[in-house]
């Protein structure tokens, strides 16, 4: 066959064109690794961190304050956190916790470390971590930050026990960089002595006119002045005096967000611009609405993976946790249903997912559920695809 | 011994439909993808009560039942095509420049034209002659090439011949006058990444071509659905599959393709490869630059690497209508000057672009909770100014250039603000994150003529090595969709030479 493109007009012009193009065009190997880098400087898959200092900041809360091993934080946006990956007694599994220090210095990163009755994450960490310590975490990820696009000016920022860390970082940037924005903070707790960084609060309150700071205990003791009871829409329609908010976040245990959220729209914002951070469940699951009633929590099941292995799942227990409890190492990032990074498939058996797990149309479709909201409440037989 | 006929890197259109093609032929595949839901691009990210839709937003070639497109021959053989639920779109686009244009086009010849002229009455006649053109020429270059004519000449394929090469805006300019209308017709440029005075007339009448005999569409679940329906398949046919898993080398041994380190330096051994990788990648990363004849990687080095998007994810509380929003598709200009619309594209600033925004819920009502809608926003803009932008910068930057774009796209949808539920911004450097690209590239490389097939062999010197995807073709879903079959292909038909 003749070659007809060299009788095409313009033909001849394009290969002089694509000659010249190759001998001075680019060497794409000094690239190497460039994609990456750009990329990791903004969201390293892992950040090396070592714990450069412990503060206690109430008798059951301590802050860690974590540096960079290798010297670079990346940024991250208010209210975003950080997945800690531990090696706990032989059991490697990863807790989120909330970045409280501000996105504008990048020397350090706090977190805020609550002790749970048996949490095996909280209880290690406050246990047996001292500074010098090395640990692991994902990069900056959430959903969960002011977005200047829509959220407008004027917030109001409910809190509950250690819920304040999203709101802490926010409050230091807005205070520390002097933006333009006016923040209420009503910040609830059971008592005095639990509310975590009260004296900073209290004290950026006073320096800054834009930030207005409204502790409330539920059960004050003696020497307690301030707000007593449990946070209502009254109370805040009190607070705010009539001020015209722009939009609302809350962060909290999930009864909080059960009292309040069906009642924020008296205050006057759309539910659009009403914002709450991940539910994380209540306590124990078999309590949640729906829970099927014949499943107790002391049962067990089996889980067969891609029908080359069998494990053991408690009732009660998050899929994942039983994956991680019998050495099985899933990608995981937020534990809270929405980042979908540890989902599975479900080949057969029945599990319990919680309101507010994120799923895709087509994951409904082919079975995918995210495995860290996904409670096993028969036998299973998953495929485990990594 | 080999571990696998066939591993498959990435789980982009091309390469699901690679290892779908081959898994069903009854090959041993392993797909191996780095990210945790198959689809590259095809895909779509959860925020409140909304699942977006991240890059497809009018699927070309399908055609209907009665007259059905390439692509739907392709899905019908991969056995995905019947069981999704496509949507037909009935018209192109809207192209608005505010204050001069407001034109709709209907997405077939004789609507299209007719609002063309209705619009711009004094070139009634170019308009035909362009159309004319349009359709003659893709005629008579499926006739020359889809027919696999064994002679082509001038003499059969005059048109083709005359105007294969030139570029679009030189062929717009024999026909029509008011730039306006050059405009209202040549707006697609952005599905390619060129502007009309460097996009080739062939890919331009191929595009418009196919868009009115075989329609927009869109579909139910959006493209994450079809990336689930090809995983489904691929499953159900015995392959292998491994998400969170990148490859880090392919392994070659006199001058061929031997195996596949994984992240982990795990060793897959296999016969063949198709790399759904960007090509740039694939040469110099996954392959020795040394294994790689140095002709190949200065046919590499001639080429640019494409545009990427500055794109804003938007879930509306309210029905489109309420917003003034009527069509699915928009293309919103500042201008009638495409060339500085392209120029803007390697600025980082926002405040001047040409910008799509794509309403999905107005071909799918369902596609959003009742009530609400999904609007997303389209800006092609080069990776470069953000490479250099300060990563403490990052996070202001986004959303000051974001902030630019809705106060634009407020003013002409009154209320659009107002109704915002959701908001996610991505820039280059998210979609570099999310594809892996050299620059976030999301159609591979810069599409110039010089960079075509007719120019161009994407072919792979290495044995055993086949590529997939935008950055060995073309970008966009119907041609990525399209080489993954073609790679398999190949593969079968090259190892039913080779002994097991």
């Amino acid at each position: 066959m003749s070659d007809f493109r060299n009788n095409l007009p313009g033909y001849q012009e394009i290969c002089q064109e694509i000659k010249a193009c190759r001998k001075y065009g680019i060497d794409y190997t000094m690239d190497r690794g460039k994609t990456t880098r750009l990329v990791e400087r903004l969201h390293p898959r892992r950040v090396k961190l070592r714990v450069s200092e412990i503060i206690t900041k109430t008798p059951t809360a301590d802050t860690f304050r974590l540096v960079a091993r290798d010297g670079y934080l990346p940024p991250f946006q208010a209210g975003q956190y950080i997945n800690l990956y531990l090696d706990i007694h032989g059991i490697k599994t990863s807790r989120p916790y909330t970045i409280s220090s501000s996105p504008r210095q990048t020397a350090y990163w706090d977190i805020t470390v609550r002790r749970v009755p048996d949490g095996l994450v909280s209880n290690y960490l406050l246990d047996n971590v001292l500074s010098g310590f090395e640990l692991e975490s994902s990069g900056p990820a959430g959903n969960f930050y002011y977005n200047p696009l829509f959220q407008g000016k004027t917030q109001l920022l409910l809190a509950g026990g250690s819920g304040i860390t999203p709101f802490m970082s926010m409050i230091r940037e807005v205070t520390d960089a002097g933006l333009d924005r006016n923040i209420h903070l009503v910040y609830g707790n059971r008592l005095s002595t639990d509310i975590i960084f009260h004296a900073e609060l209290w004290e950026r309150s006073l320096r800054h006119f834009s930030f207005h700071y409204h502790p409330v205990v539920e059960h004050p003791e003696k020497h307690y002045h301030g707000r007593v009871g449990i946070i209502n829409v009254d109370m805040l329609q009190e607070i705010l005096a009539g001020e015209m908010l722009d939009s609302i976040m809350i962060c909290g245990p999930q009864a909080m967000y059960e009292a309040l959220l069906p009642h924020l729209w008296q205050l006057g914002v759309p539910e659009r611009r009403i914002r709450h951070e991940l539910f994380t469940g209540p306590g124990d699951i078999t309590h949640a609405p729906g829970w099927p009633p014949e499943v107790s929590p002391g049962s067990t099941f089996s889980i067969d993976i891609n029908g080359r292995q069998i494990i053991p799942a408690q009732a009660g227990q998050s899929l994942l946790t039983a994956l991680e409890n019998s050495g099985i190492v899933v990608p995981v990032l937020c534990r809270s249903g929405e980042c979908s990074q540890c989902r599975v498939q479900l080949l057969s058996g029945q599990v319990y997912q919680p309101a507010g797990v994120l799923l895709r149309e087509s994951d409904r479709k082919y079975g995918y559920i995210h495995s860290c909201q996904a409670y096993p409440v028969s036998d299973l037989a998953i495929r485990l695809s990594s | 011994m080999t571990d696998y006929d066939v591993v498959v890197i990435g789980a982009g259109n091309g390469g699901l439909t690679a290892a779908a093609t081959l898994a069903q032929k009854g090959l041993q595949v392993l797909l191996l993808e780095k990210h945790n839901i198959p689809g590259g691009c095809a895909t779509s990210f959860c925020r409140g009560r909304f699942e977006f839709e991240v890059a497809l937003h009018q699927l070309s070639g399908l055609g209907t039942p009665e007259k059905p497109g390439p692509l739907l021959n392709v899905l019908d053989e991969l056995k995905v095509g019947t069981e999704l639920n496509w949507l037909e779109m009935q018209n192109l686009y809207r192209v608005i420049l505010p204050g001069e244009l407001y034109l709709t086009l209907p997405a077939n010849r004789e609507g299209c034209v007719a609002a063309l002229k209705n619009r711009f009455p004094e070139e009634q006649e170019g308009i035909d002659g362009y159309f004319d053109l349009v359709y003659a020429f893709f005629y008579e270059l499926m006739r020359a090439f889809y027919m696999k004519d064994p002679e082509i000449t001038a003499e059969k394929y005059p048109l083709y011949f005359k105007y294969a090469l030139k570029n679009t805006a030189e062929v717009l300019a024999e026909f029509l006058h008011d730039p306006l209308l050059k405009l209202a017709l040549s707006v697609y440029w952005c599905y390619i990444g060129l502007p009309p005075s460097r996009l080739s007339f062939t890919d331009m009448a191929a595009l418009l071509f196919s868009y009115l005999e075989f329609k927009p569409f869109h579909l139910q679940g959006g493209s994450q659905a079809i990336s689930a329906a090809l995983l489904d398949q691929i499953l159900q046919h015995g392959g292998s599959v491994r998400f969170n898993c990148a490859a880090k080398g392919i392994q070659v041994a006199d001058g061929r393709v031997t195996g596949v380190y994984t992240q982990d330096d795990v060793l897959i051994k296999t016969r063949a490869v198709v790399s759904n990788v960007s090509s740039l990648d694939t040469y110099t990363e996954l392959l020795d630059p040394a294994a790689v004849q140095p002709a190949k990687l200065q046919e590499l080095g001639s080429s640019t690497v494409g545009p990427s998007a500055f794109t804003i994810y938007v879930g509306l509380d309210c029905d489109p209508q309420e917003v003034g929003i009527t069509e699915a598709t928009n293309f919103i200009c500042t201008g009638t000057d495409m060339d500085y619309a392209f120029a803007r594209c390697r600025q980082l600033d926002t405040g001047d672009d040409a910008l799509l925004l794509t309403c999905y819920d107005l071909v799918d009502p369902s596609f959003s909770p009742a009530g609400c809608a999904q609007v997303v926003i389209v800006d092609l803009k080069y990776s470069e100014p953000w490479e250099s932008v300060p990563p403490q910068q990052y996070y202001q930057t986004k959303f000051d250039l974001a902030e630019k774009i809705i106060k634009r796209v407020d003013s002409l949808y009154r209320g659009f603000r107002e109704h915002i539920e959701e908001i996610e911004v991505a820039t280059p450097l998210t979609h570099m994150r999310y594809l892996g690209h050299p620059g976030g590239a999301i159609y591979g490389f810069d599409q110039y003529a010089k960079d075509s097939s007719l120019f161009v062999s994407h072919r792979s010197p290495v044995e055993g090595l086949y590529m997939a995807g935008a950055w060995a073709g073309s970008g966009g879903f119907q041609p990525t969709l399209n080489s993954g079959v073609q790679a398999a292909r190949a593969v079968i038909r090259d190892l039913g030479r080779i002994a097991r």
